[in-house]
């Protein structure tokens, strides 16, 4: 069976460099393109090392 | 039903008219398929003037931006408006009303007409938001009727959200 990707977790955000909204880091890194809802992605902070969303 | 754990019989299915739906699997026939099989996609037209804000919004019209600011995103503090979901505001004296020939005022019973956009054409929100958003609109003094169009076109982006909403976004703790 040929499977084809889900066009609903296509994004244009980029993978990294969102800016963290608790410390202000940008080094984060995006965990998934998608988060509890449609219009926000899921991202990691490396600086205070938490898990954040953007509004995408 | 009570009798869930029955196997599915397709003469009864039928019968029951919820199972008519071919759903025979092939494989090939999302090939060129879209985020959304049942949209239009439009490229970005002239986003000049949006997000319409109302800011120059005087009398009745700005009673209903008012309104309209009033209402939020179910899932964060932040006003529609501010988030670009509205992309125009109409207003226009109820031509249908006899009693406005008569003398009545016509403000009394001008007939509003929000255009907005949803930042997604799934939005699970649909329905509560447009409800409501008619709701707000028709809810001031001198606003007889309102309805809502619902456009996909331009499609909605984060240039949009105003900077009052990127910071209210980032006040939520979102990274805009």
């Amino acid at each position: 069976m040929r499977r084809t990707t889900d066009p609903s977790v296509q994004t244009t955000g980029d993978e990294t460099g969102a800016e963290c909204p608790y410390c202000g880091s940008t080094n984060t890194v995006r965990e998934h393109p998608r988060g509890p809802s449609l219009c926000r992605s899921m991202h990691y902070c490396q600086g205070c090392e938490q898990p954040f969303e953007k509004f995408e | 039903m009570t009798d869930d754990t029955t196997p599915t019989d397709p003469s009864k299915a039928a019968v029951d008219g919820r199972h008519d739906v071919d759903v025979a699997f092939n494989p090939d026939a999302d090939a060129g398929a879209t985020p959304c099989a049942y949209t239009e996609y439009v490229e970005r037209g002239d986003v000049d003037g949006l997000p319409a804000t109302g800011e120059d919004a005087t009398g009745l019209e700005r009673a209903v931006w008012d309104a309209l600011y009033a209402v939020e995103d179910p899932e964060m503090p932040v006003s529609i408006v501010d988030l670009g979901l509205i992309y125009g505001v109409e207003l226009e004296a109820d031509s249908s009303d006899e009693e406005t020939a008569a003398g009545a005022t016509a403000e009394n019973d001008a007939h509003v007409r929000v255009i907005m956009t949803l930042t997604y054409t799934g939005c699970p929100a649909r329905k509560m938001l447009t409800e409501e958003v008619r709701e707000a609109a028709a809810s001031p003094d001198g606003v007889a009727s309102a309805e809502l169009e619902l456009v996909w076109s331009p499609e909605w982006s984060l240039d949009m959200v105003t900077d009052q909403g990127k910071t209210d976004l980032r006040e939520f703790g979102l990274s805009v």
